[in-house]
């Protein structure tokens, strides 16, 4: 985790009202994105966008400034770990919360996954009253 | 060769030494009396001694006859050829003397007159000397003599006392004659018995430069033949000293350009060597590949070398220190194994285990993601009957999760790449967890499932959550195969074995068991015992194999006890901290 990071470069403050949480949901398996696509919008108060591939995730993440990206680990174009990393590295993307997906579930595969700057991590299969709860957590950890 | 030199060396002294002895015995005895009193003989015969009393010289011969015979016939070193043969020699010139009434006779005295001086004892010369005058006074006493010179006291006088004078002069001579032969001999004897001692001694070097010789041949013969395996040592510093037809064909070097020019370091990366000194606080170099072995006796571990033609290749090597036949240390060895292909295919195949994994996973995750958002729809309520045939759908779909995860740990297992992450773990909560989730699966299968742990908790090192895997094998195991009515027992224990604390973790039931035939087998992947084919218990034989890795890992052991149709315990032992 790289939580001295966040605190040097916070995310932009967000207007008090209740706008809706922005998520952008990266995966390259159809299914599976529209899978997240559906656990999130149920979640509701949620606007949510997707992408295929990393590079896509990388450039609609600079320029939509999500709240929250959830990001497969293992994508063409920039594997999740990359496009995690590049967020990391920018200033105006820095803030953004990061839920990586893997098929990796070993505890080196979550241990290179938080390295890489994500806020969590979900091992597939998940239950997706796990990944609801791992984006309201995330989005609860939003700076005021 | 060097016994061929001895045998010469010996067998010449030994020949002269026995002609020497035999001359020497006929000269100091019996020849020259027979000799002399020969020519006497014939002197007389001839006429050049004229006889006076033919009786008297008859008697005379014949004595001497008989005296000489006796001589040759009796021992050398005997009393009779000493003195019995002297006096009566003597005896024979008086009476020869006496019947030829001539001076000249006296010159027979000689021979028997050195044989009684060359006595060792002192008491010859006396014998002599009066045996001397004897024979002087031998023609008066027999009333034969008419010469007067000879009985007159200045001969009297004189002629024992030359004899005794000259006798004592040749005794003396004799006897340091005599005395230095025996040293002579007494030197002889201990060349000969130097020679003897060398020579045994030749034969034992040569027998041992033999069997050295057999035993460097066979060593040499192993390793030549050695053509899959490197085999290197070198000496204390590195420079390679041994090469075989293995490092040859490794390397791509022959022994001829290597052996005493090239040292172990040159054929390692330089970069690897580094990367190892630095983490072990080695020096570079040399002291990087030994400084485990050193340390340990021995080190086995990946290397990569780099042959002639700059190619790498990745080689397990073992290395070991080498000392000489005094135990002084005098290099190392370092036997490799081409293990390149090996490591390739180990990639290949973690390559593969994780693309397997991405694969089986990813739908994996659609099918259960999309039956829990289909089962979990407020808004559209299910028929009981279809929410029947989705839960079906989720829970084989559960069942192939499973599946996939024990092949992976397996599979990460065999790779080496499992770890633990060890913390104080309570196996009576880990036992009463297992029976929590195995509850529901025995009460449908009607089996009773009994705990019995002691109050207090057994703590041992671990991973629980691999040790809730374990333990939920075996549970799950049991359940599976304990027919309606039967019972797993599931008991936690401290107890104490080779005298080391132990906690012990048991799950017994009264199942179809295992046949004694398949009971080896069982922990090998994908084996299934035939009373579980038998019996149609579904599986696919992996939770064994993870609960043996597991307990493995753990430091533990895992037993097996079992009777078909009564039933089977599986017993894990832990180390326990006191």
């Amino acid at each position: 985790m790289d939580e001295a990071r966040h605190t040097l470069v916070p995310a932009p403050r967000r207007p008090a009202d209740p706008a809706p949480v922005r998520v952008l949901v990266a995966d390259d398996e159809d299914d599976i994105r529209s899978l997240v696509c559906v656990a999130v919008a149920k979640s509701g108060g949620v606007v949510v966008d997707s992408v295929a591939d990393g590079t896509a995730a990388l450039t609609a993440a600079r320029a939509g400034s999500p709240d929250v990206v959830v990001l497969d680990v293992s994508m063409p174009g920039a594997t999740g770990l990359e496009v995690c990393a590049a967020l990391r590295a920018e200033p105006s993307t820095a803030g953004i919360r990061v839920l990586l997906l893997s098929a990796g579930a070993s505890l080196d595969d979550v241990a290179v996954g938080l390295a890489a700057g994500a806020d969590a991590y979900l091992a597939k299969p998940f239950a997706v009253s796990g990944l609801v709860h791992q984006l309201r957590t995330l989005t609860e950890r939003q700076p005021a | 060769m060097t016994t061929a030199v001895l045998d010469r060396g010996t067998a010449r002294p030994r020949l002269q030494a026995g002609l020497t002895e035999a001359w020497r015995s006929a000269v100091l005895g019996p020849l020259p009396c027979s000799v002399m009193f020969g020519t006497a003989a014939l002197l007389m015969a001839t006429g050049t001694l004229p006889v006076t009393d033919v009786e008297l010289v008859l008697a005379g011969l014949a004595t001497a006859l008989a005296a000489i015979t006796t001589a040759w016939l009796s021992p050398s070193a005997g009393h009779v050829r000493a003195v019995a043969v002297p006096l009566a020699n003597l005896g024979a010139v008086g009476l020869v003397y006496a019947g030829t009434d001539s001076p000249a006779a006296l010159f027979l005295l000689v021979s028997p007159l050195y044989g009684l001086v060359s006595h060792p004892r002192r008491a010859g010369v006396a014998t002599a000397v009066l045996g001397t005058l004897t024979v002087l006074l031998v023609p008066e006493l027999l009333g034969a003599g008419s010469s007067s010179w000879a009985t007159e006291p200045a001969s009297l006088v004189l002629g024992p006392l030359v004899v005794g004078l000259g006798g004592a002069a040749v005794h003396e001579s004799g006897r340091r004659l005599t005395a230095q032969a025996a040293a002579i001999q007494r030197l002889q004897d201990e060349q000969a018995a130097l020679l003897e001692q060398v020579q045994s001694r030749a034969d034992e070097l040569d027998q041992a430069s033999r069997i050295l010789a057999a035993r460097a041949q066979t060593m040499t013969s192993v390793i030549d033949a050695v053509t899959e395996q490197s085999i290197i040592g070198t000496d204390p510093d590195g420079t390679i000293r041994v090469w075989n037809p293995g490092a040859e064909k490794l390397l791509g070097l022959l022994r001829a350009d290597v052996v005493r020019q090239r040292s172990i370091v040159e054929f390692h990366l330089p970069e690897e060597l580094e990367e190892v000194a630095a983490a072990h606080g080695a020096a570079v170099g040399l002291d990087a590949l030994v400084h485990a072995a050193q340390e340990h006796g021995s080190d086995v571990r990946d290397w990569t070398y780099v042959g002639a033609d700059g190619r790498t290749r990745t080689v397990s090597v073992a290395v070991t220190p080498r000392t000489d036949d005094r135990g002084v240390h005098a290099g190392w060895n370092f036997v490799g194994t081409d293990m390149t292909e090996v490591r390739a295919t180990e990639r290949m195949k973690d390559q593969f285990v994780s693309l397997i994994s991405h694969e089986l996973r990813t739908p994996l995750t659609s099918i259960l993601g999309y039956l829990e958002l289909v089962l979990d729809d407020e808004d559209r309520t299910l028929t009981d009957e279809q929410r029947q045939y989705l839960s079906t759908v989720e829970r084989n779909a559960d069942r192939l999760l499973r599946l996939v995860g024990d092949l992976l740990f397996t599979a990460r297992v065999e790779a080496g790449q499992f770890t633990l992450q060890p913390e104080d773990v309570d196996l009576v909560g880990i036992v009463r967890a297992a029976e929590e989730t195995a509850r529901v699966a025995a009460a449908t299968a009607g089996v009773e499932l009994v705990v019995e742990v002691p109050d207090d908790a057994v703590v041992v090192s671990g991973d629980a959550v691999r040790l809730g895997q374990a333990c939920d094998n075996l549970v799950s195991n049991a359940v599976k195969f304990t027919p309606a009515g039967g019972r797993v027992t599931l008991t936690v224990e401290a107890d104490r074995q080779d005298g080391r604390p132990v906690a012990r973790m048991s799950v017994r039931d009264t199942g179809i068991g295992i046949p004694n035939d398949e009971q080896g087998k069982l922990f090998t992947r994908f084996f299934r015992a035939s009373t579980a084919t038998r019996n149609a218990v579904p599986g696919v034989g992996l939770g064994l194999t993870i609960t043996k890795a597991i307990t493995t890992a753990h430091g533990g052991s895992l037993d097996l006890a079992s009777v078909e149709g009564e039933g089977t315990t599986f017993t894990l032992t832990l180390p326990r901290e006191a």
